[in-house]
């Protein structure tokens, strides 16, 4: 077994963009799936039945679902429904909202509801409207509570981000299979990608782990 | 749009066989990652001081490397070090299993960590051994606390079962890209294999938040 680990540092750029797509993939995901998700909590909550039906649905199916079938579906099914064809990254970026929306949705449900009713009571008796009710007393304190699990949900997603490489979004996980297919390098490409999610991977699980302890939630 | 599911029809040996590999797969990934996680979990609580820091740096990494890469890594690079190839299916058991190992280790942790000191020390107080504490007062309770958790963990074990698909392990995944492939229908195909996916995960994790409200004062102190 010869090694020639060389290959990584001559497509160091090449690795560094998809770092770049990674990281922008994820960001981007939850800058959508934050708002997508408290959306989807208040539909859910709404006294409207149609309305908290249809929320229901949706998170039930789009959390009981394996990612990877999600981003086939997408790829496939959005040109249909569009009657145009997207890019790769815009078909990966709807899949991952989607599967993350409905966690977060989840997520600020169960955040909201642990805000004793009282408050919101207390906050209409002065006289507030029922959504200045949710956006001054209720979201800021469910929003700490929440954040714990946020920050969570954000390491599952970048870790996730790797599937959409199935649909040739050029991100991290692409880029090292594609240099490792053409420079038949595969133990080191494999490990080089191994090693650069491990590197951007752990500090964040870090942070978690220091957000869990200073915001969590305790009995 | 018209929509025609005639390829589904006259597959659906093909694709019951997959379904069939990946309930198989699931359920060997469970069981494999939570003997493994306790272990792991035990490990990292009770052991000695290198095995803890060991442990911890097993658990954090896994928590930062995505399954795929875990996967791909364990079928197309561990036959280079060691020069034997592996049956994609064991590959894709032992990658997932690896990989969920720690998410149950790590819910082991958090579920004895949560039973209060005051048990412990009733336990060594009445002569118990530290196992026997583990064991008789710590596992049982901690066990009900933690079954919501155990129960998201399985729910993802069967969705990561779909990863496999990249590795050719013949699970539905697979089947289904197969059969989209040849028939060109891929929404018809994919939609379907939806369907079946959540019928298999949904009331998975009904059936164990239901048994949790069923035994959740069991683990009450």
């Amino acid at each position: 077994m010869k090694l020639d680990w060389s290959i990584v540092w001559q497509s160091r750029w090449l690795l560094f963009e998809g770092a770049l797509v990674t990281i922008l993939l994820t960001a981007l995901t939850m800058l959508i799936a934050v708002p997508g998700g408290i959306v989807l909590a208040l539909m859910r909550n709404s006294r409207l039945k149609p309305i908290a039906l249809f929320a229901t649905g949706f998170v039930e199916l789009f959390r009981n679902l394996p990612l990877l079938l999600l981003v086939y579906w997408a790829f496939y099914v959005m040109p249909v429904l569009t009657g145009f064809g997207l890019p790769p990254f815009t078909t990966g970026l709807v899949a991952l909202c989607l599967n993350v929306s409905a966690y977060n949705s989840e997520t600020f449900r169960s955040g909201i509801n642990s805000i004793r009713r009282g408050q919101s009571e207390a906050g209409l008796a002065l006289g507030m409207s029922r959504l200045e009710v949710f956006r001054q007393i209720v979201l800021p304190q469910a929003w700490r509570r929440v954040l714990p699990i946020l920050a969570s949900t954000w390491v599952s997603l970048f870790k996730d981000t790797s599937l959409v490489s199935v649909i040739a979004v050029g991100e991290l996980a692409h880029t090292a299979m594609q240099i490792r297919s053409q420079s038949f390098r595969v133990l080191e490409m494999l490990t080089a990608m191994a090693a650069i999610y491990w590197v951007l991977g752990y500090p964040q699980a870090k942070i978690v782990d220091w957000i869990h302890r200073k915001y969590g939630v305790r009995e | 749009m018209d929509l025609d599911f005639s390829p589904l029809i006259d597959s659906w040996r093909f694709i019951a066989s997959g379904l069939g590999l990946t309930i198989v797969l699931s359920v060997a990934a469970v069981v494999c990652s939570f003997v493994l996680g306790l272990a792991v979990g035990l490990g990292r609580m009770y052991g000695p001081g290198w095995l803890r820091v060991l442990l911890v740096f097993y658990i954090d990494s896994m928590r930062a490397i995505p399954v795929f890469v875990v996967l791909v890594w364990i079928y197309f690079a561990v036959p280079i070090i060691s020069g034997h190839s592996f049956d994609p299916f064991w590959a894709a058991l032992i990658g997932i299993t690896i990989h969920v190992a720690a998410y149950v280790a790590e819910v082991i942790r958090a579920g004895i960590t949560s039973i209060r000191k005051g048990q412990t020390q009733a336990g060594l107080a009445i002569g118990m051994s530290g196992a026997q504490i583990v064991r008789k007062i710590l596992l049982p309770q901690a066990t009900v606390r933690m079954l919501p958790a155990f129960g998201s963990i399985v729910s993802v074990t069967i969705k990561d079962t779909a990863i496999a698909a990249v590795i050719a392990v013949p699970e539905l995944m697979r089947q289904a890209e197969t059969v989209a492939g040849q028939s060109y229908r891929p929404i018809e195909v994919f939609t379907t294999v939806m369907v079946i996916y959540f019928l298999l995960i949904f009331p998975v994790t009904r059936l164990i938040d239901w048994f949790y409200g069923r035994v959740a004062h069991l683990g009450r102190s």
